[in-house]
């Protein structure tokens, strides 16, 4: 067997019913590689609500609850507190909600769950619309992007709001640990999520999540956009333990963020002045991020490690 | 009245012909009903969409289970998906196909026809090889082998309801108009084929609770491309492995991958991570 | 066997620590508060052994214990009036996962206008989730209620949510003598929950999932099927309880003086107590009166309402709430109950007791009379002020 640099495990199973190329899918894999078995997992309506599969079948090797579409936060809340009161031992208890179930109608729980320090792992993966519900705009959409709701037509041109910032509202509530993973980066995923796992407290995930017949690409080119979304600076890798930011990935220059939209059919009907708007907002966020690992340093910065050089245990 | 049903995957615009279909109808002075079956509906997975013409309006609301005519959008559902189920005697399966209709195995009394319509659409620039727009061509097709609405009305619909490349569609439907290839003679019974079963349906557990791995579902009627591995180019590095969403390929002792044709719904991100480009998407009726 | 003084809000605090809870979460709403600052206090002092979540909103409240309950864990929540119309969504949750939770209702009129007193709006409202209502009339009735509600959700049979509804202030917030019986008791009488949790850790399991038209209507009728095991088991719980503690409550339909009445009002919650006062006066007056308290809701003890109807002429429901544009939404159910009895008495609808107004002994006695009187067939609104009717402003 070669050397895999991701645990051999498969938690979730094939036979699933995601479309093709499927971000929210690769990143459920992960995800559970990182996990293991001994995880509850609550599951919101959302894209994976249909992806794991009709009765009597499931997609995902271990124990899941569904529930509705705005409560997830507090879903983790009662799986721990019931863990807790059972003494269930080594139970990690997991939320995995889109962006929809996390920053728009699920806030209200995420914020409640934050606040009274959960000890859980909230992940929002981030697909940047309501997907299963055939592309409508969300919070998390970002500005200029189409979508059903958000049409090109007339004097519209897309999204006009700007992206929800979520990881600065999470952060807003410290969080024992929070990051940002893209599973085009499986090795920096994975060890994050482990990281997670190994950590007490209250601890959020933000997981980009392409969908390609959301955002108007072709199903090969899942990976290639989240290397670009990360490349590009517009999500960049990072992690915030106890207040301490920790970029993950350092690319040595930035790639334009044409690169990024313009192989986006939601981007389409761009102009070359809404790409150099993002280009300046992108680069602009990207050296905050820059300044906020200055800040928050402990005063000899750990040494970053390389991306895919963290062997896992097969 | 005459009954229609149409498989299709999602994406490909079996609800949308279903719906031009009674649009078109409408126009002929006929009384239409169209409607979706509203399941699990993703990008490649396969769709159903049913529609009833009659003189007099239309007094059901209910599945279409024993049409007059069948329609597939895509030959690669006929393997899979059990088509011909219901399928009147007298019946027409019309499929989008650049094979003969005599290939096609159908409950006996029932007529077959084939059009290519991805040749037909992709000639006219209607989405692409892997992911062609057929409804067009396959509608056209439709109102020579079954006379359910006229070539005429069916134009004029599109010209009304299709919002992109009305010119485009409309020429496309005269092509599958012309070219559609119908059988006149009926399958006598001795080539029956034998129709898919459904599922044994599970006992009920006092709560909704499943337990079942989805591991033995077949998702490769998903699937328009298939990846081939030129394994002696293969450095093993498991990129494929690794990005694949659909947990579609094991590695063998060796480090070697295999892909899992049963689960692999084609995305094709194997083929475009592999970083010295050993994997092709092959088309499926190239692949057979 | 200690005797304390308790309101109704203590008696469910002081049931719940009796019942072992493990995880309790709820949010504070007028008149429920006190359930909560009581059991907050238990789990302080360490005679509550329950994780204690502190929530954002009700309808986080219930998703914590719904979630809780999946997992095995016996769990309580509270609220009242808006609070329960906010978790409308998660009761059917609950109920479809058959998760055995209990919930203390106070009972509390709906806004607008805000109004916190006593109103059965909130609950009646919540009648097609799949809960079992019960409806007690006083601190005693309450405490025993709760432990009984917990033994018969929990059953493998029944494994259904149920709710323990009193009047807001008649019953919430007053005070009583009540017996409290020993933990050693309780013990013997609701064992720890077990054998039914649904996931386990490390377990492959998906509860709730999702089906087509090919599935869910066969858990529908499973759920159906649980909801009738309670009618078949509630008298049995109350036997054991009453076997261990000397109490009953008369089960689902408790009857009073009804075997030779001609006329019966049936009643629920703290009115109860008032109108058997009434009928007692009115025997000793030479009138042949009786009342039914219904005390379980849902699911209607409609066997037990035929019989009832098998020896009266003339039964008057009254209702602390309004079905608008049909009648008192009780009313309604024990006329639907009735149509297939042999024998159909006269049903008259009243209206009592809406958004906390008294129900006094003349209003029961005007209510008697009336259904003494010829008929009957609209719904009276009792003790209605007039009004100018279309006047805005």
């Amino acid at each position: 067997m070669a050397r895999l640099t991701l645990p051999a495990q498969e938690l979730m199973y094939r036979g699933h019913a995601a479309c093709p190329g499927c971000g929210p899918a690769l990143a459920m894999r992960l995800l559970l590689k990182g996990l293991g078995p001994r995880t509850v997992l609550s599951i919101p309506a959302c894209c994976w609500t249909v992806i794991a599969t009709p009765f009597p079948t499931t997609a995902l090797g271990v124990a899941v609850l569904d529930n509705p579409i705005e409560s997830t936060g507090a879903s983790i809340s009662g799986l721990r507190a019931a863990a807790d009161a059972l003494h269930l031992p080594d139970v990690t208890v997991v939320g995995f909600a889109g962006d929809g179930g996390t920053a728009d109608i699920g806030l209200q729980a995420l914020s409640g769950m934050l606040e009274r320090r959960t000890d859980a792992i909230f992940v929002m993966y981030d697909n940047e619309g309501y997907m299963n519900t055939g592309v409508q705009r969300s919070g998390a959409t970002p500005q200029g992007a189409w979508t059903t709701t958000t049409p090109v037509e007339g004097t519209r041109r897309g999204k006009r709001e700007p992206k929800k910032e979520i990881m600065a509202i999470v952060l807003a509530h410290r969080p024992a640990y929070a990051a940002t993973v893209n599973p085009a980066f499986p090795e920096d995923f994975v060890r994050k999520v482990e990281t997670a796992r190994d950590v007490r407290g209250p601890r959020f995930l933000h997981a980009l999540a392409p969908c390609p017949p959301g955002w108007r690409f072709s199903s090969e080119e899942t990976i290639d956009l989240g290397r670009l979304a990360t490349e590009t600076g517009l999500f960049p890798l990072y992690e915030v333990e106890e207040g301490v930011y920790r970029i993950t990935r350092r690319a040595g220059t930035l790639k334009p963020v044409a690169e990024y939209v313009h192989r986006q059919g939601r981007f389409r009907h761009w102009t070359e002045e809404e790409v150099e708007e993002l280009q300046a907002a992108t680069r602009a966020g990207w050296e905050r991020l820059l300044r906020r690992e200055q800040e928050t340093a402990p005063s000899l910065p750990p040494p970053t490690p390389p991306i895919g050089g963290t062997p896992a245990p097969a | 009245m005459r009954e229609i049903r149409f498989h299709g995957r999602g994406g490909q615009g079996a609800v949308v012909a279903s719906e031009l279909l009674a649009q078109a109808a409408f126009l002929d002075g006929k009384e239409p009903q169209s409607f979706p079956f509203f399941g699990v509906e993703r990008r490649g997975a396969p769709v159903t969409a049913y529609a009833r013409i009659d003189d007099r309006p239309i007094g059901l609301r209910t599945s279409i289970v024993a049409p007059d005519v069948v329609v597939v959008l895509d030959p690669g559902l006929l393997g899979t998906t059990p088509v011909t189920d219901g399928l009147r005697p007298g019946g027409l399966l019309l499929v989008n196909s650049a094979r003969p209709p005599e290939r096609l195995a159908v409950p006996p009394g029932v007529y077959r026809a084939t059009v290519d319509a991805t040749a037909i659409a992709v000639e006219h620039g209607l989405g692409s090889r892997t992911m062609p727009i057929v409804n067009t061509t396959v509608l056209g097709a439709l109102a020579r082998a079954s006379g359910v609405v006229s070539l005429e009305a069916l134009q004029r619909a599109i010209d009304r309801y299709v919002p992109s490349r009305p010119r485009e569609n409309r020429a496309a439907a005269a092509d599958g108009f012309a070219s559609v290839r119908l059988l006149d003679a009926v399958v006598p019974p001795e080539r029956l084929a034998v129709p898919v079963a459904p599922g044994a349906s599970p006992t009920i557990p006092e709560g909704p609770v499943a337990t079942v791995p989805s591991r033995s579902i077949r998702t490769a009627a998903w699937r328009t491309l298939t990846p081939e591995i030129e394994l002696a180019r293969c450095t093993r590095c498991n990129f494929c492995w690794k990005y694949c969403p659909d947990d579609a390929i094991e590695l063998d002792a060796q480090g070697f991958p295999r892909i899992v044709l049963d689960s692999c719904k084609g995305c094709g991100i194997c083929a475009a991570v592999c970083p010295p480009r050993t994997i092709a998407m092959v088309g499926l009726e190239e692949a057979a | 066997m200690t005797r304390e003084v308790l309101s109704g809000n203590a008696a469910q605090a002081y049931a719940v620590r009796l019942a072992r809870a493990q995880v309790v979460s709820a949010y504070p709403i007028t008149p429920q508060t006190t359930i909560v600052e009581q059991l907050s206090r238990f789990v302080a002092d360490g005679t509550l052994d329950a994780r204690f979540v502190e929530v954002e909103s009700e309808h986080s409240a219930l998703q914590v214990v719904v979630s809780a309950s999946a997992l095995g864990a016996r769990s309580y929540t509270a609220t009242s009036s808006q609070g329960l119309l906010l978790m409308h969504e998660l009761l059917h949750w609950a109920a479809g996962l058959r998760a055995p939770i209990v919930m203390g209702v106070v009972n509390r009129a709906v806004a607008p206008p805000w109004n916190i007193g006593a109103d059965h709006t909130d609950t009646i409202s919540q009648r097609d989730t799949g809960w079992v209502q019960l409806y007690p009339e006083s601190s005693q009735e309450v405490l025993d209620t709760v432990l009984q509600a917990f033994r018969l959700a929990e059953l493998a049979e029944v494994r259904l949510p149920a709710m323990v509804n009193e009047d807001a202030f008649y019953l919430s917030h007053t005070v009583e003598p009540v017996d409290v019986p020993p933990a050693e008791l309780v013990d013997r009488f609701l064992p720890p929950r077990e054998g039914h949790a649904i996931l386990r850790p490390g377990v492959v399991a998906r509860l709730g999932s999702f089906t087509g038209p090919d599935h869910y209507v066969e858990f529908r009728h499973e759920l159906a099927r649980a909801t009738d095991e309670v009618l078949r088991r509630l008298p049995e719980v109350e036997e054991e309880f009453r076997r261990l503690t000397g109490r009953t409550h008369g089960g689902a339909l408790a009857t009073y003086r009804t075997d030779d009445a001609d006329a019966v009002l049936v009643t629920m919650g703290t009115m109860s107590t008032t109108a058997r006062t009434v009928v007692d006066e009115l025997r000793a007056a030479g009138r042949k009166v009786g009342l039914a308290k219904l005390r379980l809701f849902r699911p209607l003890p409609e066997e037990e309402l035929r019989r009832l109807a098998g020896s009266v002429d003339r039964l008057g429901v009254v209702d602390r709430a309004f079905t608008f544009g049909a009648s008192g939404p009780v009313a309604g159910e024990v006329r639907a109950a009735l149509y297939a009895a042999p024998q159909r008495p006269r049903v008259d609808s009243f209206l009592a007791g809406i958004g906390g107004r008294d129900v006094t002994p003349g209003h029961v006695h005007r209510m008697f009379e009336e259904l003494l009187g010829p008929d009957g067939a609209e719904t009276v609104w009792e003790d209605l002020a007039p009004t100018e009717v279309g006047v805005h402003g």
